[in-house]
């Protein structure tokens, strides 16, 4: 299998997360993103500084809920990427 | 009997004016079209690919508008700020933009392969600025064709580097053929601009060229981005 993208593995986490109705605890996130710990608190912590993601308090512990900007990158993610082929960035 | 063209343009500076124009317009149409994809990406290859666009329009602004702007507005009567220093400071700043623009373009293909540091960065600075001062201190015939051959000759082997290791050698091929265009056009324009009398007679073809790449870029884009 070819090693995922920088770009690629952040739309697979925010698509985890939107199949999951948008909103999902960090454990089961982890364990479904197929990373060690150490790379998914990279892309984890990349995801909020973006803000395509954002933590919401539950009852008992935290949820992660995609924003708005999460959506638009997943709906524009093949543009992107067409993008960065097509100048070769 | 009056040139055709003279109708349409009254004197050189309208074409100058129209020219300019189109390619600032081109260039922001650009840069603001790729916004939404940086914003949501943070790609350091569309930043830099947006810069050198934003660099472009402000080389294009600087070399006509600026005079253009100054005599129309009549700002000598209002500010006591000699002529020349105004052409040597807006001739500094075209040349070190357009400098830029053609840099962050090579860089926005080369990034991955230089790994990715800001002392490439700080380098392009330099050689901009170095090339703004001799051009703008120095801006004989031969000292200009010098240094824009040397630059276009370091320019072709970055992008035959790219294009070798690009991985769409078809899609690759016609994208560093207007990249090349591009860099021979730019450094065409420059020498238009510090040798006025070189070029002259070519003047018209060297504008029609320049804005027919940037044209090819932006349609591209737009067709990328969706806009």
């Amino acid at each position: 299998m070819p090693k995922r993208g920088k770009l690629e593995i952040m739309r697979d986490i925010l698509k985890l997360i939107q199949e999951n109705k948008a909103l999902i605890k960090p454990t089961p996130l982890l364990r479904k993103s197929s990373l060690s710990s150490s790379r998914f608190k990279e892309y984890y912590a990349e995801l909020l500084r973006r803000r395509l993601i954002k933590e919401v308090a539950g009852r008992k512990d935290k949820h992660i809920m995609l924003t708005e900007n999460g959506f638009k990158f997943i709906e524009r993610y093949k543009a992107i990427i067409d993008f960065i082929e097509e100048f070769d960035l | 009997m009056r040139h055709p063209l003279e109708f349409l343009f009254p004197n050189e500076i309208g074409l100058q004016l129209i020219y300019s124009f189109v390619i600032i317009v081109c260039s922001l149409m650009i840069y603001y079209s790729t916004r939404e994809m940086y914003k949501l990406s943070s790609y350091k290859g569309i930043k830099y690919f947006r810069q050198s666009f934003l660099f472009f329009a402000v080389a294009y602004f600087f070399r006509y508008f600026i005079s253009f702007f100054l005599v129309f507005f009549n700002i000598q009567n209002v500010i006591d700020i000699s002529p020349t220093f105004i052409f040597l400071g807006s001739l500094f700043i075209f040349l070190y933009s357009s400098s830029m623009a053609v840099f962050y373009l090579l860089y926005s293909v080369m990034w991955k392969k230089w790994n990715h540091s800001m002392q490439k960065i700080y380098l392009f600075n330099i050689f901009a600025i170095l090339i703004a001062f001799i051009g703008t201190l120095f801006g004989g015939m031969g000292v200009t064709i010098i240094l824009n051959l040397i630059l276009l000759l370091f320019v072709s082997f970055i992008l035959f580097i790219a294009y070798k290791d690009s991985k769409n050698k078809q899609k690759g091929k016609s994208l560093f053929i207007i990249y090349l265009m591009l860099f021979i056009f730019w450094i065409l324009n420059v020498i238009d601009v510090l040798i006025p009398k070189f070029l002259q007679i070519y003047q018209l073809v060297i504008y029609l060229a320049s804005i027919l790449l940037f044209m090819i870029i932006l349609y591209r884009v737009l067709k990328k981005t969706g806009d």
